[in-house]
């Protein structure tokens, strides 16, 4: 049985296309579902194993990035997100996909053991460069982590595209509890460390850290492990000729398509379909 | 908490102003207006207008009466909307608003936003202040002064209330008036017809079948109504019809005594080798007709693009103008065919000197003002729609002060057959087919769009020809859109740009060959708009569709789903006639026939003489050191980082070569790749060519210039040369000769020259240009103070990429790789980047000499062919083109990418001086470099192809020129980093 996603889309969100393509290469059947078609019951949350929030301009980010998207599903789609997170099964949110998820207060989420309650404690806000930028970052992940999206991962390095990607909670203490229990799933870090000890609590200048966020933090989960968010998007590494130096790794044969040239950030996906595979 | 609206407003002031406030704060407003009691919000702001993490709110007072605010400020200014201007914040707030009060439904929300500033220096102004922060055409702003900081008297904005439209019932205009009257009523209804055009509008209402058929709808039989006048002066304008180029031209040329009529240079010059070619090839589907030129790119998808320039609007608002300009191109993509998906746009920008100091004629901005609004419109635009910003250039002269060149490209993706069989790029409408109005609403703005962009820029032009897009309204709609078109919904279907619901719904009626409009069923943003209002409106986000009557209710489903409005406003017929009601009433009945054919060509008289400018001769004893480091500072060179890493470049997960290449990411890309296909290597070059100051020389030549380096700047990531396409998007001076014109004959006789150019190159090159549009009047004023625009050609290029895993980079990569030159560099410094700077400087006396040639365009064509080759081999993954700088620049752009040096050598490298071959723009060059181990197979496929070798990457970080035994420079990269990057920021940076 091939696990189903559903790649949430309208309203502004834009990489649905890409997020579709990325799970049916790591053999999950994928379907881009307009936020109205679960709202309206035409289609069924519960009939789907995985959920996508991708990236994108939700409501052009007026008011705050993904707020109003994030409040629509707050109200219209609560019950079923609810139901959905209780039954155990991973949500991803990449890029505005994650400020969606922390705005609907489903990321950080409670702590370990209690229900969704759909109530924000931290926020994603306007980079300290006051500036969008479309820049390679290279991030590196808590091999702690409960998170299910992000086993066996060390260092990738793909793309942030974003104005608002700086994540702040309203005390050090806050961010200390999820460090706690190795929530601060992923961050950014100076590329020219070594692989695996490049995570620092310390402020890492710009463009290292494109956005100040506190403590270097990409990307967070919930107590579970099974909802994550990341401002970076490793999807647009499926594939190595998309990364900027490809020209530069000419040690590969003219294979058919992703043979010898599968991108670092593929296994994120992989790794959520193969722990719904080992589930059912 | 940082305050980063804050902060970018104060670093700007010290950048623009050298100003330095010590703190600036922002406050986001919102009014409401509606029937939810205030306590009712006040208990929900956190849930939608503040965020509860990050800020303060407050509900019906100010936030700088709270504890938020606790000192007093030197200066508070609140910017707001005028009223009827698009407030993207406040429809998404509304929206929002909707969501926790679903039954206050027709509530509206107004946004603001408030500065407050601390610190400011005592001299400054805060009227002035005001000033530099909103365009007084779209934007009020209120002020509150220190003294009025000290007393609490807060700048408070009102709802912003349109004002009341008066509806004025169609009337019949009277045209049996004299030759100089008629000139007045089109003039004064900003019409744009000349005499010949209205004679011929009178003429149609003499004809007595005419007033038969009239007499019998029950409208004016002998006079046209104003919306007819003003449908027929939208749909004859230069603007859409391009009657400049559809003109008979009188050229004489006093150099060769040549002395012909060219009737047409469109069809003569453009679409006669294009449907020449199109015999030869199978992969050209449809040219020239529909909104863009689709190309078959395999047998399962189809590529097509179009580029588009938004000028006028850019000058009064460059952000609102700059914005309309990139989601309306993506809309030429979403209707073409059946409906196309835009995956990736171009920006092509043309401003004045950033740093200029110089006198700024009334009403206009600064450069660098322009520069940050239109790309700030632009970004937007293209980030918030989804779509990569994978190419594009900008380019820096003093005339474009008068008038910016804002060209935004699109390029879309479409099966080739629907799941319904069909051929996508087809449209297929029967008489009967329902014609629905989608996305936005029509609206006072927008009136006379296209009419206002035939006339020049004057201080009076009327803002309502300055609109603010809406990304997500149209992406909304374009969604819906491309799912309507995979269900089979959609028979036809095209943008409302240009001329509003009267050109959509006309030019699409020539299928079927007749319609049959309703006005009153189209829906208003404001009430009392009159029926030619509505007609003509060119307010944004709208496609006009039509259905099969049996499919309305899946197509009106498929709208409610995704929160689009779609509303029947029209029927195809066949009864050859564009007929409008207002609710019952006929208030125009035009032919179809007379409507699109009836305007009158033009007669127009062009003669050319080569201009008389100074020939540029270099300085003695020069320091190519410091001339490199100089020349990686003009903004024509410089690194333009700082703007195009704002623009999203690879959202869609395609981008397979982006716009910055090399080990920092920062060395300059020469065209996009993208591979569209998930999981496909397939790839798309995206490239173009623009070289505007070589029409101070030769307009010809410039144009010849902007072709080849659209090929080059392709060739170098490893295009398919036999399979592209290109677009040709002209603009220029008014080039017809009147008492405001008087040089009109030499303008339009560039224009001829330049069209001989391109038909001869694109014919060499086996280039069919499939789409293309222009933009004749970029004037500036009138008389001794006009500024006319250099002649400008922007090429843009489309073409094929079997596999994007086989491509070049401009970076140097390997110590020890071989640096060759493919082609030969000439004694050509004519109107070149290196004599602009020297006259600028006063070291040299005038830019004028040999402007770069393409005397041998076929020749090239076959060693692009060659070289592309071996990019796709394998053999060569280092390949840059070189245009302004020449040679130099282009070594010292490649030494930056890799932050590696190299050793060169350009004796040999072809005829000419040292300053020619160092500092020419001479035509077909690029510099590749090799890696020894494909040293052999890569000369052998260059065999017989000029290919020259210039030395080698080498392990010091230091670019090092020789010619033969003299040294020429010799500089560190470092330092070449430094003047290179330096230059463009002009925003004060990130901290």
């Amino acid at each position: 049985m091939k696990p189903r996603v559903a790649v949430l889309f309208g309203f502004g969100i834009n990489c649905d296309h890409e997020t579709k393509a990325v799970f049916e290469l790591v053999g999950a059947e994928a379907d881009r579902v307009h936020v109205n078609r679960f709202v309206s019951g035409e289609s069924s949350l519960e009939a789907y194993d995985i959920l996508a929030v991708p990236g994108g301009f939700s409501f052009g980010d007026h008011l705050g990035s993904g707020r109003l998207l994030g409040n629509r599903m707050r109200f219209a789609m609560r019950d079923a997100l609810r139901t959905f997170v209780e039954a155990g099964k991973p949500i991803i949110g990449i890029c505005n996909g994650f400020q969606v998820l922390v705005k609907t207060g489903l990321l950080p989420g409670p702590a370990s053991g209690a229900p969704p309650d759909f109530v924000q404690r931290g926020s994603l806000t306007l980079n300290d460069s006051g500036r969008y930028e479309d820049r390679w970052v290279t991030l590196e992940f808590d091999p702690e982590s409960p998170c299910i999206w992000t086993k066996g991962m060390t260092r990738i390095e793909c793309p942030v595209r974003h104005g608002e990607g700086k994540y702040v909670m309203p005390s050090p203490e806050d961010v200390d509890r999820l460090q706690e229990h190795h929530q601060l799933t992923v961050r950014y870090v100076d590329p020219v460390t070594e692989p695996g000890k490049g995570i620092s609590d310390q402020l890492l200048p710009y463009p290292i850290s494109p956005n100040g966020s506190m403590r270097n933090i990409a990307g967070i989960c919930d107590a579970t492990g099974l909802v994550f968010g990341l401002m970076p998007h490793p999807e647009a590494i499926y594939a190595r000729w998309l990364h900027p130096l490809h020209t530069r790794q000419h040690d590969v044969s003219h294979g058919a398509s992703l043979d010898g040239w599968e991108g670092e950030g593929l296994q994120m996906f992989r790794n959520a379909v193969e722990y719904v595979k080992q589930r059912s | 908490m940082r305050d980063v609206r804050g902060d970018v407003v104060r670093r700007q002031l010290m950048a623009d102003h050298g100003l330095d406030v010590k703190a600036v704060r922002s406050i986001c407003g919102y009014l409401i207006n509606g029937e939810t009691p205030s306590n009712n919000i006040e208990a929900r702001v956190d849930d939608l207008f503040a965020d509860p993490i990050i800020e303060h709110g407050a509900t019906n007072t100010t936030l700088l009466t709270t504890e938020a605010f606790s000192s007093p400020p030197d200066a508070v200014i609140t910017v707001g909307f005028k009223p009827g201007v698009t407030d993207n914040p406040g429809k998404a707030a509304t929206d929002g608003f909707l969501t926790l009060f679903p039954t206050d439904t027709d509530a509206t929300i107004a946004t603001y936003i408030t500065y407050v500033f601390y610190g400011l220096p005592e001299d400054c102004s805060a009227d002035w202040l005001a000033g530099t922060l909103h365009n007084t055409l779209i934007e009020r702003a209120l002020v509150a002064n220190k003294t009025e900081c000290s007393t609490g008297q807060w700048p408070e904005l009102t709802f912003p209330t349109p004002p009341e439209q008066v509806f004025i019932e169609p009337q019949a205009i009277d045209l049996e008036i004299n030759d100089e009257a008629l000139i007045t009523l089109s003039e004064e209804g900003l019409l744009a017809l000349n005499l010949n055009e209205m004679h011929a509008i009178q003429g149609h209402y003499r004809d007595e079948t005419t007033r038969e058929q009239r007499a019998a709808m029950g409208i004016s039989p002998d006079a046209p109504t104003d919306v007819e006048l003003e449908c027929l002066a939208q749909t004859w304008s230069e603007h859409c019809k391009h009657k400049i180029f559809a003109s008979k031209i009188h050229h004489v040329d006093h150099e060769t005594g040549e002395d012909t009529v060219v009737d047409s240079i469109f069809k003569t010059h453009i679409m006669k080798p294009t449907h020449d070619m199109q015999k030869e090839v199978d992969w050209l589907l449809s040219v020239f007709h529909d909104n863009s030129g689709v190309i078959a790119w395999d047998d399962k998808w189809s590529v097509c693009m179009k580029a588009e320039t938004h000028n006028s609007p850019s000058a009064l608002d460059p952000y609102g103008g700059a914005m309309t300009g990139i989601v309306g191109v993506n809309r030429d993509i979403l209707g073409t065919g059946l409906g196309a998906r835009p995956i990736a746009n171009t920006d092509v920008f043309c401003f004045g000197p950033p740093d200029w100091e110089g006198n700024l004629p009334e009403n206009l901005f600064h450069p660098s003002r322009v520069l940050r609004g239109v790309h700030a419109g632009v970004r937007v635009g293209g980030n918030e729609s989804g779509i990569p910003t994978v190419n594009g250039a900008i380019v820096f002269d003093d005339r474009y002060i008068g008038k910016p060149l804002v060209y935004c490209g699109t390029v879309g993706l479409m099966p080739r057959h629907l799941p319904d069989g069909r051929p996508s790029h087809i449209k297929t409408p029967v008489a009967g087919d329902i014609v629905y109005m989608v996305g936005g609403r029509v609206g006072y703005d927008g009136i006379h769009g296209a009419t206002f962009s035939s006339l020049e820029l004057t201080e009076e032009s009327p803002s309502s020809a300055v609109q603010i897009g809406d990304p997500i309204t149209q992406k909304k709609m374009l969604d819906m859109v491309l799912e309507a078109r995979d269900a089979g919904l959609i028979t036809c279907i095209t943008d409302n740009g240009a001329g509003g619901l009267s050109s959509s719904i006309g030019e699409m009626a020539e299928y079927t060959n007749g319609c049959e409009i309703d006005l009153a069923k189209v829906p208003l943003k404001q009430a009392g708009l009159s029926p030619w209002e509505i007609l003509v409106s060119e307010s944004q986000e709208r496609m006009t569709i039509a259905v099969r009557p049996e499919d309305q209710a899946a197509f009106e489903s498929l709208a409610s789903l995704h929160e689009v409005e779609a509303t029947p406003v029209a029927t195809f017929t066949s009864t050859g006639m564009f007929h409008v009601r207002y609710g019952e009433a006929t208030v125009a009945y035009l032919p179809i026939e007379f409507l699109h054919d009836g305007v009158p060509q033009l007669e127009l008289e062009s003669e050319w003489r080569s201009p008389q400018i100074p020939a540029f001769s270099p300085p003695r004893n020069a320091n190519h050191n410091l001339l490199l480091e100089r020349m990686l500072k003009r903004p024509n060179i410089a690194s333009k980082e700082t703007w195009v890493r704002q623009y999203d470049h690879e959202v869609i997960a395609q981008t397979a070569i982006k716009p910055f290449v090399g080990i920092k990411r920062d060395g300059p890309g020469d065209a996009g790749v993208i591979a569209p296909i998930h999981g496909d290597p397939h790839g798309l070059v995206i490239s173009c060519g623009i070289a505007p100051r070589y029409s101070d020389i030769d307009a010809g030549a410039m144009a010849a210039a902007s072709i080849d380096e659209a090929v080059r700047n392709a060739v170098c990531v490893g295009l398919d040369v036999d399979k592209m396409a290109g677009l040709d998007n002209f603009c220029w001076p008014d080039p017809i000769e009147s008492t405001k014109t008087p040089d009109g004959r030499f303008k339009l006789a560039q224009l001829v020259r330049a069209n001989r150019e391109l038909e001869r190159v694109c014919r060499a090159y086996r280039l069919p240009c499939v789409s293309g549009k222009d933009s004749m009047k970029n004037d500036y004023g009138s008389g001794p103070d006009k500024i006319s625009i250099p002649p400008t050609l922007l090429f843009s290029l489309f073409g094929d990429h079997p596999d994007v895993r086989f491509s070049a980079t401009s970076d140097f990569k390997q110590v020890g790789d071989i640096i060759y030159l493919v082609g030969a560099s000439k004694q050509e410094l004519g109107a070149s980047e290196l004599a602009f700077m020297l006259t600028e400087s006063g070291e040299a006396v005038g830019v004028g000499g040999q402007v770069p040639q393409l005397p041998e365009p076929t020749k090239n064509l076959d060693r692009y062919r060659a070289l592309s080759q071996t990019i796709r081999d394998g053999l060569v993954t280092t390949a840059h083109d070189c245009s302004e700088g020449g040679l130099a620049v282009a070594l010292a752009e490649m030494c930056i990418g890799g932050r590696i040096g190299a050793h060169i050598d350009i004796d040999g490298t072809g005829e000419g001086d040292a300053w020619g071959r160092l500092w020419g723009e001479s035509l077909g060059r690029i510099v590749v470099a090799v890696s020894p181990e494909h040293n052999d197979a890569f000369l052998a496929a260059m065999k017989g192809h000029e290919t020259t070798v210039l030395g080698r990457v080498t392990a010091e970080t230091t670019l090092v020129i020789e010619d033969g035994l003299d040294e020429l420079l010799s500089l560190d990269v470092e330092t070449m980093v430094e003047a290179w990057k330096g230059t463009l920021d002009l925003t004060g940076g990130v901290a």
